[in-house]
C-alpha cells in the first residue's frame, strides 16, 4: 500500500512542479492579488470616504457675511433644532454636525463650485417681517445633497417645536400625539463577511483551478505527451488523481494567496472593520472553518472543471467549455445570497448552493442544521468523485479512438459492446446518481401523499415508500445496466445457489433481528444516537398504526420490496461493479458502508442511529452474497431480517409474557440474546463452509 | 518476441448520414484501415513497417500498443495478447513518436524519472538505467536543462530515451526521424543500432523508404491496411523483381490508381496523388495522432 502511496505522491509532485514552475500559474496566483485588491481598496476608499466620511466630521456650510453666520449660529445651536431623542437613538445617535464658514469675498456658489464648502446658505439677517434661509447644495456631489436634506430637516425641526411652543400657549387642550418607539426581537446581524466571503471563495477557487486544471489536461494534448502518457501502463485513474491533487492544492494556494492579501490591504486602509464590524478581529475558529469550506470548495471545483477539461482537445477548447461553466456557477453562488435560502430540502442536495449555503451558515456563527450540512457535504463529495470517475474515463480517450469520433455528445452514446459487469467508475455514478433522485423521489412522494389526504394514511405512505424505493434504488442500476449493455445475470449476480446458502441465511436471520434490536437501545444509552423523546413518541404512534394494517401490506411494503430492490442494488450492482477492481473484504465493507450511509439518509432527517446496525447487516448480507456467489441467499436473508423485526414489532404484546423487564431497560433478556447469538453463529458457520455450487465461479474476476 | 496475427480495423466513415444504419449493416459505409495483416518480430531485428501516409501504419502501432481494439485478429507481446492484459502489454512495449512532446517546465531528468514511474520501474533501476541511457544517447549534461529549452534534435534523444527508461523487450518507433537534420537522422540510426544490439525486437514504421532499406532487417510493405509484400531485401526483390524499395512502391501506387503520376524520382511518397476516396478516409484516421 505504502509503494502506491509513494508512487501517487511522485506522480503529484511532477503535476505540481509543471504548474508551479509556469508563469502564467504564478501570474494567477501572486500577481493578481498584489494587483487588485490595492486597487479595489482604492476604489471602495474613494467610494465610502464620500459617502459616509462626513457623518463624523461633520457639514461645512457656507454664508456670505459676517451677519448671517450669526443667525445661521444660533439657529444651529438651538437645541429645538436637534431631532427629538426618539430619532437620534434610532440612528444610533449618528446626527451630523454643521460648521459655519463667512465666504467673502468670493460668493457662496463661487465657493460652492470650487469645493471649499458642502453647502452654502443665503439668510435674511431682518429679526422683524418674513425670514428666509435659501439652502444652496452642488447637484453632483452626494456629499452636498446630504448635507442639504440634514439641514433642511434642522430648519424644519425648528419651525416644527416653535409652531408646537405657539400653539400651546394659544390652546394648551390641543390633543398633540405623543411617539415612543419600542424595538421587538432580535438584532439582524447582518455579517457583511458571512454573506460576501463565501461568493468571494468560489471565485478565488474557480481562478486557481482553471490553468491548472487546462494545464495538466488539455496541456498533455497540446505538447504531444499524451500519446505517450496513454502508451504508459499506469492506470488512468492513477494519472488523474496526481493531476486531481495538484489542481485542488493550486486551487486552495490561490485562495489562501487572494484572501492574506486582501486582508492586509483591507486592514492597511482601515477598511476591515467597516467590513467585520465593530470589533474587527477575526479568531483561529473562523480561519480554521474558511479552511475547511476552501478544501470543499477547490476540491468540487476541481473535480468539476478537470471532467471538462479533460475531454478538450486543445487549450482554447478547454476554456471554451469552461468559460459557460464559470459564468453558470456565478448564477447559484448568487441565488445563494437571497434571503430565506436555508441549507435544507433540495437545498441541501442541489450542488454548489449547498456548500455557499453551509459556508454563509458557518461564517454567521448561527446553529447549524447538522442534517442539512451533513448532507451538504456527502453530496458534494459524491459529485466530485462522480466528477472526477468522469474525467478518468474522457482523460485521453481522443488520444485512443479517432479524433473527430469523440464529441461531448458520444458519452451520452449507449457503447455498441458492453463490459459483463459494471466498472468501478460506474459504480461511483451510480452513487452520485441515487443520492439526488432518492431525495427527490421520496420527498416528492412525501408531499405527494400529505398533499392527498390531510392525514395520511398510513396504507398509502407504506406504498409510496415502497415505490420510491422502486424507482430510485430500482430504476437507476437497472437504467445504468442497459444503458451500458453489460449482462444482466452477470451485473446483478443472478446464479443459482446452493440450498444450503438459502438455510445458513435462514437460521442468521432467526438471530440477527434481536441484535438489530440491541444496537438501537445501546447507541440510544451511549448518547451516539439523536433517539429524541419526539421521535420515540412518532415511533410509537407508527407501531401503533402498523396493527391496523394487514400483515401482508407491511410485509410486501416493508420486507419483500426492500430485501428485492436493495439487494439488487447493493449487492448485485454495486457488489460487481466493486469486485472487478477490490478483493472480496474489500467490496464487502464498501457496499455495507454505502448501504448503511444510505438508511442515514431518510426524506429531509438524519437518522444516524440506522447507521451501525444498517451496516453490520451490510457486513453479514455482503459476506453471504460472496460466499454464495450469488445475490438470492441474501435476498432471502434480507426478507427474512425484516420481516422479523416488523411481525415482532406488530405482535410484540402477545410475547411479552415471554420477557420480563423487557419494557423497562429496553434490553433484551439475555437468554434470548444468546440463543440468536447461537442461530447467527451457526448460520454464518454453514454459509462459511458450503462450497459453491460445480457451474458457478468461484468469483468471476478472482 | 512480437506476434501479429490477422490483425483488422474499420472505421466509422464520419461523413455518412445514415451512420448508425450503416454501421449495424456493415455495409460500404466504414473503411478498411488495417486489413488482416499479420507479421513477427524476433529479438534482435528491426522490422520497417513501410508505406505512404495513410497505409495504416499509426493504427496499426495503436493496436498493438492495447489503445485501440482490434476489430479482429491479435497481437501478442511475448505471452501476453494486447486487447487481453493491455497493462501487462504496455510495461513490456516501448514507445517513441516523431509527434512526441516534452513537459517544457520539467528538467529532462524529472520528466524521465517521471515516466519511470509511469512504468512503476524502481526508483534505484531507474536511475541507473538513466544514467546508462544518458551516456549512450549523450545527453548527460542536458539532464539538469528545463525540457522547454532543448533544441529539436536534443528533444528527439531525450524522447529516444524516455522509449527506453523501463528496458522494454519491444521498440514500437513512429516516423523516428521525421523532422530532423542530417545529425539528427545519424543519432537516430544509431539508437537503433543499439537497440539491436540490446536484443530488442524493433518494429520502425516510416514513409522514408532508402532510410528503411539501410536500417531494418526485414520488410513488410503496407499499402491500403495490407501488406503488400514481406521479407527480407532478397526475398522481396525476388517477388517484386525490382531492385529498389521505391521501385517497388510505384508498382504499388499505380496498381492501386491507374493513370496517376508519382514523382518516382523522389525516395519518399505519398498519398496526395491517389485519386481513391478511401486513401484520403484512411489518411484522417492517422491524422489523429
Amino acid at each position: 500500500m505504502s509503494g502506491t502511496t509513494t508512487r501517487l505522491w511522485r506522480l503529484t509532485r511532477k503535476e505540481l512542479r509543471e504548474t508551479l514552475r509556469d508563469r502564467r500559474t504564478m501570474l494567477t496566483l501572486v500577481v493578481m492579488p498584489l494587483l487588485v485588491y490595492p486597487l479595489l481598496s482604492m476604489a471602495l476608499n474613494r467610494f465610502l470616504l464620500s459617502t459616509s466620511a462626513a457623518v463624523g466630521q461633520g457639514y461645512l456650510v457656507g454664508v456670505a457675511t459676517e451677519a448671517e453666520s450669526t443667525v445661521l449660529q444660533s439657529i444651529l445651536n438651538d437645541e429645538r433644532s436637534q431631532p427629538p431623542s426618539e430619532i437620534a437613538d434610532a440612528s444610533d445617535g449618528a446626527v451630523a454636525d454643521f460648521q459655519v464658514a463667512v465666504t467673502e469675498p468670493i460668493t457662496v456658489a463661487e465657493a460652492l463650485i470650487s469645493n471649499q464648502l458642502d453647502i452654502g446658505a443665503v439668510v435674511s439677517v431682518a429679526t422683524s417681517g418674513r425670514r428666509q434661509i435659501e439652502v444652496i447644495a452642488y447637484a453632483g456631489d452626494d456629499a452636498s445633497l446630504s448635507a442639504r436634506r440634514v439641514l433642511i430637516e434642522r430648519l424644519q425641526w425648528l419651525k416644527l417645536r416653535e409652531s408646537i411652543e405657539l400653539v400651546s400657549r394659544l390652546e394648551p387642550e390641543f390633543p398633540f400625539f405623543e411617539v415612543q418607539s419600542t424595538l421587538i426581537g432580535e438584532e439582524a446581524e447582518e455579517s457583511l463577511l458571512a454573506s460576501v466571503l463565501p461568493l468571494v471563495l468560489v471565485l478565488m477557487t474557480i481562478t486557481g483551478a482553471v490553468y491548472p486544471a487546462i494545464d495538466l489536461t488539455a496541456g498533455e494534448r497540446e505538447r504531444g505527451t499524451m500519446e505517450a502518457l496513454m502508451a504508459s501502463p499506469v492506470p488512468r485513474g492513477a494519472v488523474l488523481v496526481a493531476k486531481y491533487i495538484a489542481v485542488v492544492f493550486v486551487a486552495m494556494l490561490t485562495a489562501v494567496v487572494n484572501l492574506v492579501a486582501m486582508t492586509v490591504t483591507l486592514s492597511l486602509t482601515g477598511l476591515w472593520s467597516l467590513l467585520v464590524g465593530t470589533d474587527g478581529s477575526v479568531g483561529v475558529l473562523s480561519m480554521i472553518q474558511v479552511l475547511g469550506i476552501l478544501v470543499l470548495f477547490s476540491g468540487f471545483f476541481s473535480a468539476v472543471l478537470l471532467s471538462l477539461t479533460s475531454f478538450a482537445k486543445s487549450f482554447k477548447e478547454a476554456q471554451a467549455y469552461l468559460i459557460p461553466v464559470m459564468l453558470l456557477s456565478l448564477g447559484p453562488a448568487m441565488l445563494s445570497l437571497m434571503p430565506g435560502m436555508t441549507l435544507s430540502g433540495p437545498m441541501a442536495v442541489t450542488p454548489l448552493i449547498n456548500i455557499v449555503l453551509l459556508a454563509q451558515g458557518i461564517l454567521s456563527g448561527d446553529e447549524l442544521d447538522v442534517a442539512g450540512a451533513m448532507l451538504a457535504i456527502v453530496s458534494t463529495i459524491a459529485y466530485a468523485s462522480a466528477a472526477l470517475a468522469l474525467a478518468a474515463k474522457l482523460f485521453g480517450s481522443d488520444a485512443v479512438t479517432r479524433s473527430g469520433e469523440a464529441s461531448i455528445g458520444s458519452l451520452l452514446q449507449r457503447p455498441r459492446y458492453g463490459t459483463p459487469v459494471p466498472t468501478a467508475t460506474e459504480a461511483g455514478l451510480l452513487v452520485a446518481l441515487l443520492l439526488p433522485v432518492s431525495f427527490v423521489v421520496s420527498n416528492g412522494l412525501t408531499q405527494w401523499v400529505s398533499a392527498e389526504q390531510q392525514t395520511p394514511q398510513i396504507t398509502l405512505q407504506l406504498i409510496a415508500n415502497a415505490i420510491g424505493l422502486v424507482l430510485a434504488f430500482g430504476f437507476v442500476p437497472f437504467a445504468l445496466t442497459w444503458f451500458s449493455r453489460h449482462q444482466w445475470t452477470a451485473t446483478f449476480r443472478l446464479r443459482r445457489a446452493k440450498w444450503s446458502f438459502f438455510a445458513g441465511a435462514s437460521i442468521v436471520a432467526l438471530g440477527g433481528w434481536a441484535f438489530a434490536h440491541e444496537l438501537v437501545v445501546i447507541a440510544d444509552q451511549l448518547g451516539l444516537a439523536t433517539l429524541r423523546e419526539d421521535q420515540l413518541e412518532r415511533t410509537r404512534a407508527v407501531l401503533e398504526k402498523w396493527k391496523q394494517v394487514s400483515p401482508i401490506l407491511l410485509l410486501a411494503t416493508l420486507a419483500f420490496t426492500p430485501a428485492v430492490i436493495e439487494e439488487l442494488c447493493f449487492r448485485g450492482f454495486l457488489f460487481s461493479a466493486f469486485r472487478s477492481r477490490l478483493s472480496p473484504v474489500q467490496t464487502v465493507v464498501i457496499t455495507s458502508l454505502l448501504f448503511g450511509a444510505f438508511h442515514v439518509f431518510v426524506g429531509s432527517t438524519l437518522l444516524i442511529e440506522r447507521f451501525l446496525p444498517t451496516t453490520l447487516l451490510g457486513l453479514i448480507l455482503g459476506f453471504v452474497a460472496w460466499r454464495s456467489g450469488s445475490v438470492w441467499p441474501g435476498m432471502w436473508l434480507h426478507f427474512l431480517h425484516n420481516a422479523l423485526l416488523e411481525l415482532v414489532a406488530r405482535y410484540h404484546e402477545s410475547f411479552e409474557f415471554l420477557a420480563e423487564g423487557y419494557e423497562t431497560s429496553g434490553h433484551l433478556p439475555w437468554s434470548w440474546l444468546a440463543s440468536a447469538g447461537c442461530c447467527v453463529v451457526i448460520g454464518l458457520v454453514v454459509i462459511r463452509i458450503t462450497t459453491q455450487a460445480k457451474d458457478v465461479p468461484i468469483d468471476q474476476s478472482a | 518476441m512480437l506476434a501479429i496475427e490477422h490483425l483488422t480495423k474499420r472505421f466509422l466513415l464520419e461523413a455518412s448520414p445514415k451512420r448508425d444504419k450503416a454501421s449495424e449493416n456493415g455495409d460500404g459505409q466504414t473503411v478498411l484501415a488495417v486489413d488482416d495483416l499479420s507479421f513477427e518480430v524476433a529479438p534482435r531485428q528491426v522490422y520497417g513497417l513501410l508505406g505512404p501516409n495513410g497505409a495504416g501504419k499509426t493504427t496499426t502501432l495503436r493496436m498493438i500498443l492495447g489503445l485501440l481494439a482490434p476489430d479482429s485478429g491479435s497481437a501478442r507481446v511475448g505471452d501476453v495478447e494486447t486487447a487481453v492484459d493491455s497493462v501487462a502489454a504496455k510495461s513490456k512495449l516501448g514507445f517513441v513518436s516523431a509527434n512526441d512532446g516534452v513537459y517544457p517546465w520539467l528538467t529532462v531528468r524529472e520528466m524521465l524519472l517521471y515516466f519511470a514511474d509511469l512504468y512503476a520501474v524502481p526508483p534505484g533501476v531507474a536511475n541507473d538505467q538513466l544514467s546508462h541511457l544518458a551516456e549512450v544517447m549523450e545527453i548527460e549534461t542536458l539532464l539538469d536543462r528545463r525540457a522547454g529549452s532543448l533544441s529539436t534534435g536534443q528533444r528527439q534523444r531525450v524522447t529516444l530515451v524516455r522509449g527506453l527508461i523501463h528496458d522494454p523487450p519491444v521498440m514500437l518507433l513512429d516516423e523516428p526521424t521525421l523532422g530532423l537534420d542530417v545529425v539528427g537522422v545519424q543519432t537516430v540510426f544509431r539508437y537503433i543500432d543499439h537497440l539491436r544490439s540490446a536484443g530488442k525486437a524493433v518494429v520502425v514504421c516510416t514513409h522514408r523508404l532508402d532510410e528503411a532499406q539501410r536500417l531494418c532487417d526485414r520488410f513488410g510493405l503496407l499499402h491500403r491496411g495490407r501488406l503488400q509484400h514481406e521479407g527480407t531485401m532478397t526475398e522481396l526483390q525476388t517477388q517484386t523483381g525490382r531492385e529498389h524499395l521505391v521501385d517497388m512502391f510505384v508498382d504499388l501506387l499505380d496498381g492501386a490508381s491507374k493513370g496517376t503520376s508519382t514523382a518516382a524520382s523522389s525516395a519518399e511518397l505519398s498519398a496526395s496523388g491517389s485519386s481513391t476516396g478511401e486513401l484520403a478516409a484512411d489518411g484522417l484516421a492517422e491524422a489523429s495522432s
